[in-house]
């Protein structure tokens, strides 16, 4: 109890520190928000007035101090730009991130999961070969580029799926989310495929498969049962960082399907030099990371009682 | 030995897969482009009504309040849904619109606006002078986030308005159920030009006496906005306004915006005919469609109704100096940048774009003579040798730009020519926010595009905000080259208030060739839209100041319905 409340207070920390450097950047950087919100022509006299509407005409520290204040109120204020109150904007483009994120976290896993089982049961195989190859060139090739194609080639040439956007109903909704959870699942899987793959030959390398084989246990109850599970320890940890930096946003994947989430908004404001938005972009994905951290690591101590001291 | 091979085989495999990749979107994409839908009448049939427009764009709609911030689209989006007393023709012109005419007084101090009788608005209320007074004072209150408001200082009564010291505009005065009158402290030509624009648009009564965020968009314009036609950054829907005042118009039943699309989907999509118009296409997709006979026909080029160039800040050496700035204007050739994108820049030798009136084609403004350019070196006591390289300003200059403009591009293209010319400058690549905050600080950066736009149709919103004294201020500038000059001030001030269309040309010329000699900026280019059209998109026009205008558009399809009543009247 005592270490869950020590990690609770340490993860509260990091958020705090996470938004406090946000702040402090976005205020240090040169730049003027209520000239980004007038425009570039504006006059002067328009500018301070719009300064002065904002609340930008006050010091730093006093603006730092009105956003906990609002914080622990739940509200994080208006968007310069919107003129909408952030926490609207956020809870509207939430659920949106969190369905690509989770969509996307499955496909990753499904695919490396699948592809590195099989690499390393086939190591040093043309299969083995094939796949590493082939999750090399995941990783290198850039997600825009993985989107573009999948765009041209699932929607605009063979027109199976839609090429952007959200859609009206549910069933739209869910025909609009393929494609970038695809893209996100193709781009990540590449990783799992390698982290996997070594793990399982690390794991199938060690003395209790060899007494598992000689036991008379088949391949796949061996694969599977034995050296997968404990080779998912890491993968778990990673799956936990991941989804939490997804759900900060996957930023180009969601600009270029137009799917409505966190990750444009987040590029909006930082374009736009809109305080509040950036803000609580910092701190929703903040606290994601931090809690599927925790979640991560409480899956770990399941995944591997050993592990339970360490976290 | 082995592990090593196999690496190096991974990682060849993989490089290929990659550039296979990278090969296979280009080459995938140049595959033929799809066949237009020829409109279905001949060119000369009636305009027909019905049908919906689709458009697309990367940009957003961040307000659809005339008095609110109007970014983005929100300018196209705000000429359907609000019609203003007056309103701005294809050739630059101020056009009678809401009021039938107007009287301006033999000081040119007061101008007397008399509306259209019956002109609905769309919650079918009758438009009055109190609602122009209502929306005008709504639209201009300290409390309004709008950033034009300054325009209009010059209306009597605006400073104590502007400080919340007087409870009404003064010199906006209510002379009957169809008559407004503006009071103007100074004869002002271009006050009709700044009436055009969207702040100064009537709004519904709905919207109160105060600017209010939440309110649904209500005007008199063309089109109306139907509760959740709006989907805040993802879409906007609006519907042609039945009661509209001038019978007939518009044409289409509705006109569709997704925002936030790239490029390349929209071109997609507008093969696909799920978009009628693409706005804005890359320079590549440009290529391909002037390529094919079939479209070629189809793009129209929008007006220049901006003027880029090269900002030199003259409080910073070596600008500080007139003959290095006269170098830097003579050493560029115009016609290098308008081949970066050849459907978006053109040439450019003076302030004013082809687009806005006041515009002089036979102006002799800064030329490229790389000879001339040398010679000003050598005034500028810096000569340059370019056989031997030796020579020139000693130390490099640092350029300031940002990666989100064209001037990303433009500036290696200027740091060759200035090369030539014995000047080095050194490239400092920022964010936009950063880039307009330094470029705009006094003593913040020495060289740096710049570009300025039409905010209204008169050479004024060039002249002033650009290069005058009152423009400069140390943080936020509009003045970036931190230029001033007494001669110029006066010549512009006197422009300004002069009613003679002759005088005022030939003060305005006299400015451009102060600009010219002194070379505050060294001009570079116009710069268009681009947009392509399906053969059934019929009526679009550009306009020079609405950057996208789509009120006369009409669908030539076979399912659009029968042509569309045109009485004469107000058309």
């Amino acid at each position: 109890m005592r270490r869950a409340l020590r990690r609770l207070g340490s993860s509260l920390f990091v958020v705090w520190a996470v938004v406090t450097l946000a702040f402090a950047v976005n205020n240090l950087v040169p730049g003027d928000p209520a000239r980004m919100v007038a425009g570039v022509q504006a006059r002067p006299a328009d500018v301070d007035r719009i300064r002065v509407q904002l609340g930008l005409d006050r010091p730093p520290l006093v603006q730092y101090a009105l956003f906990w204040k609002r914080l622990s109120h739940a509200d994080l204020g208006r968007s310069y730009q919107l003129g909408q109150p952030v926490v609207d904007l956020i809870a509207a483009k939430l659920p949106n991130t969190f369905a690509l994120a989770l969509a996307g976290i499955v496909l990753q896993l499904l695919f490396g999961l699948t592809t590195g089982v099989l690499a390393a049961w086939r190591r040093g195989g043309w299969l083995d070969r094939a796949l590493v190859g082939t999750s090399l060139l995941g990783v290198s090739a850039p997600t825009f580029l993985i989107a573009l194609m999948l765009q041209y080639v699932l929607a605009y040439r063979l027109r199976w799926l839609p090429l952007d956007g959200y859609g009206r109903t549910t069933l739209e909704h869910a025909r609009c989310l393929v494609l970038p959870a695809l893209t996100l699942g193709i781009y990540g899987a590449a990783y799992y495929t390698r982290l996997v793959r070594d793990e399982m030959a690390v794991m199938l390398a060690q003395d209790w498969i060899r007494t598992a084989r000689a036991k008379g246990l088949g391949p796949a109850r061996i694969l599977v049962r034995h050296a997968l599970r404990n080779g998912l320890v890491p993968v778990v940890t990673s799956v936990g960082l991941d989804f939490g930096a997804l759900m900060g946003g996957a930023i180009v994947t969601e600009q270029v399907f137009r799917w409505p989430g966190i990750g444009k908004l987040a590029v909006d404001g930082m374009h736009d030099r809109d305080g509040p938005v950036i803000l609580a972009c910092v701190v929703v994905s903040a606290m994601f990371i931090v809690v599927s951290n925790l979640l991560a690591d409480a899956v770990q101590v399941r995944l591997d009682p050993r592990t339970r001291g360490s976290s | 030995m082995r592990s090593i091979r196999t690496r190096s085989e991974l990682l060849a495999a993989g490089l290929a897969g990659v550039a296979a990749a990278i090969l296979a979107v280009p080459l995938g994409c140049s595959v033929g482009l799809r066949a237009p839908e020829p409109a279905a009448s001949a060119d000369d049939a009636p305009p027909r009504r019905g049908g919906t427009l689709h458009l697309a764009s990367v940009f957003n709609v961040t307000s659809l309040d005339p008095a609110g911030l109007t970014q983005g689209l929100s300018m196209q989006a705000l000429i359907l849904l609000f019609d203003g007393l007056v309103d701005i023709d294809g050739e630059g012109h101020v056009v009678p619109n809401l009021a039938e005419r107007w009287e301006i007084s033999d000081d040119a101090r007061t101008v007397r606006f008399t509306l259209h009788a019956g002109v609905q608005m769309h919650d079918g209320a009758e438009l009055t002078a109190d609602d122009v007074k209502r929306s005008v004072e709504r639209a201009l209150h300290p409390s309004t986030p709008g950033s034009n408001a300054s325009y209009y200082e010059g209306i009597l009564g605006y400073a104590a308005y502007a400080a919340g010291k007087a409870p009404h505009l003064e010199g906006v005065v209510v002379e009957g159920r169809y008559v407004v009158t503006f009071h103007l402290t100074q004869p002002d030509p271009a006050f009709l030009s700044l009436m055009a624009l969207p702040i100064m648009r009537p709004v519904c009564a709905s919207a109160g006496d105060r600017y209010a965020s939440g309110w649904q968009p209500c005007g008199a314009g063309s089109f109306k906005l139907e509760p959740g036609g709006w989907q805040r950054g993802t879409s906007l829907r609006v519907v042609r306004h039945g009661g509209y005042f001038r019978p007939g118009l518009p044409y289409l039943d509705a006109v569709e915006w997704t925002f936030g699309m790239f490029p390349v989907p929209q071109r997609f999509r507008f093969e696909d005919r799920d978009l009628d118009m693409l706005m804005g296409p890359t320079q590549a997709d440009v290529g391909r469609f002037m390529a094919d006979a079939r479209w070629k026909s189809l793009g129209v080029k929008l007006f220049a109704n901006s003027t880029w160039g090269e900002a030199m800040n003259t409080r910073i050496p070596p600008f500080d100096n007139v003959e290095i700035r006269r170098a830097v204007a003579a050493a560029i050739d115009r016609e290098h940048y308008a081949v970066l994108k050849p459907s978006q820049m053109s040439p450019l030798t003076q302030l004013l774009p082809p687009g806005v009136p006041g515009y002089d084609p036979s102006f002799q403004g800064q030329v490229h003579d790389e000879a001339a350019a040398l010679e000003h070196m050598r005034k500028a006591g810096y000569p340059y040798d370019p056989a031997t390289g030796r020579g020139g300003w000693p130390a490099p200059i640092p350029y300031t730009v940002t990666d989100v403009t064209t001037g990303a591009f433009t500036a290696q293209m200027l740091q060759q020519e200035l090369a030539r010319i014995g000047l080095r400058i050194e490239l400092r690549l920022v964010s936009y926010s950063a880039f307009l905050a330094i470029t705009s600080r006094a003593g913040g950066s020495a060289m740096h595009p710049a570009g300025q736009q039409a905010d209204y149709a008169d050479p004024s919103a060039f002249f002033e905000p650009t290069f005058t004294t009152a423009a400069i201020s140390p943080e936020g500038s509009n003045n970036v080259a931190f230029y001033s000059n007494p001669v110029y001030d006066d010549v512009v001030g006197r422009a300004r208030h002069e009613l003679n269309p002759d005088l005022r040309r030939a003060l305005y010329h006299t400015a451009s060739e102060i600009l010219r000699d002194e070379a505050p900026w060294a001009f570079t280019y116009g710069q268009h839209d681009f947009v392509m059209r399906q053969p059934y998109v019929r009526g679009f026009t550009a306009n020079p100041v609405w950057p996208f205008d789509v009120r006369q558009v009409w669908l030539d399809r076979a399912d659009t319905a029968m042509p569309a009543a045109l009485p004469g009247g107000f058309r």
